[in-house]
């Protein structure tokens, strides 16, 4: 999805080099997670 | 093991064999009655109940006693809280506590390239600040009104899956799951340019409405992806504005990304249920088209043909008609069940729910003890 609003873990990394060298393993399904649940409460507004 | 447990299991195994086209040991059973429906059965206020969930456990303990199903009953998608926080216009409560959707205009004709450009953004800079008051204003106020009715709702799901867990384990519901998502034509006419707005842009402006279907097509796939693909879980997605297209129409405006979509979710894995509103008897051959054991609710229409047509191939469900609860006798309503068992059964494929969700419960009325009657009626005659 081509959004300024909702970006990818890779897009997000890319955006925070403070994140080289921290745990992405854990950190990326938490990043990820919220960014969807974003999506699915402005999806939902319109259903 | 509990009976609960022991149940669940075997509810599980039948929902297996449905959604695999395997001829299950009984026909499966949906309570058609909603969460708003329960309130008044329960004799509580329907306003007050759903902004104070903590009266919604012996609601739903009541509700689950009373009526026969092998899916937890109820649920709701519509919780009033966070609409009110954000300002809602398209999803309002009435004076009589139920959530109702008015006619709303999110998105004005001109705006298409904007929305065919980025689909996303054109939602949350354009769409969002005319529906939802909230959204509008200092951008602090806005982010902290978001962050508010996000809360809200994280809760009130949380408060309502409680309750699930606890009914599930004390009655052994089927464990299914579901995300919800749309046709993108109907997605376009929902809440952004109205039934009379898309009416008028098909005609006006039919390249402009399919590409804005084309665009938002990876959007509706997105919400309609569950989390973890599963023989119990669903995509549920009412279908809305195809009845009222001219069949070109349809062939060209509604039927590709429609078609793309379900397409898309069963290649993931995922069971697909439709809620064919209205009447689609015209459109039948284009339903065969979709991936085997696509599961049809319909509304309207006639069983035979339907069953003759898409039965050998999909999972028919639906057309009971829950007017006859309200206007017939019990020996009618239970005469109309074993109607459609004798036509939709034979050969498995058939879940049995209703043509439409019940809402109203007028106190005085049949609808109870009918409902119970059929329900049980198709729980006691519809083992293969």
């Amino acid at each position: 999805m081509d959004s300024k609003y909702y970006v990818t873990w890779e897009e997000y990394l890319a955006e925070h080099p403070e994140l080289e060298g921290k745990p992405q393993q854990a950190i990326a399904p938490k990043i990820e997670k919220y960014e969807d649940a974003m999506f699915t409460f402005i999806m939902d507004l319109l259903l | 093991m509990t009976d609960a447990a022991a149940r669940t299991n075997e509810r599980n195994q039948i929902f297996r064999d449905l959604f695999s086209g395997k001829t299950p040991k009984r026909v499966p059973i949906s309570n058609p009655a909603t969460q708003d429906f329960a309130i008044q059965h329960a004799g509580l206020d329907l306003a007050e109940c759903q902004w104070d969930l903590t009266k919604l456990e012996p609601v739903y303990d009541k509700f689950c006693q009373d009526f026969y199903t092998d899916t937890y009953p109820g649920g709701s998608i519509r919780i009033p809280s966070h609409y009110q926080i954000l300002g809602s216009t398209p999803i309002v409560m009435s004076s009589s506590g139920f959530m109702q959707h008015p006619d709303v205009v999110g998105m004005l004709a001109e705006e298409y390239d904007q929305f065919i450009a980025s689909p996303y953004d054109c939602i949350v800079e354009t769409i969002l600040p005319r529906l939802y008051t909230g959204f509008n204003g200092e951008p602090g106020k806005v982010a902290m009104t978001l962050a508010k009715a996000m809360r809200a709702q994280s809760d009130d799901l949380a408060h309502l899956g409680a309750i699930r867990a606890k009914m599930n384990a004390k009655y052994g519901f089927a464990g299914m799951i579901g995300a919800l998502t749309e046709a993108p034509f109907d997605f376009m006419a929902d809440f952004l340019r109205s039934f009379k707005g898309i009416s008028g842009d098909v005609r006006r402006y039919p390249d402009k409405v399919a590409a804005a279907c084309e665009a938002v097509l990876p959007l509706m796939i997105k919400k309609g992806t569950l989390p973890n693909p599963s023989m119990l879980g669903y995509t549920f997605i009412p279908l809305h504005m195809a009845p009222y297209l001219r069949d070109k129409d349809f062939a060209t405006l509604y039927w590709p990304t429609f078609k793309k979509l379900v397409e898309t979710l069963a290649s993931m894995g995922q069971n697909v249920q439709l809620f064919v509103e209205q009447d689609w008897m015209r459109y039948l051959d284009y339903l065969y088209e979709l991936p085997e054991n696509t599961i049809m609710r319909f509304e309207y229409g006639d069983a035979k043909v339907i069953k003759e047509k898409l039965g050998q191939k999909h999972i028919i469900s639906g057309l009971y008609p829950v007017t006859l609860l309200q206007t017939g006798t019990k020996q009618q309503c239970v005469d109309k069940a074993k109607e459609l068992l004798d036509i939709l059964a034979p050969g498995g494929r058939y879940w049995w729910q209703a043509d439409k969700s019940i809402i109203h419960l007028e106190a005085s009325g049949p609808v109870v003890e009918n409902l119970k009657a059929v329900l049980d009626y198709v729980h006691e005659n519809g083992t293969y």
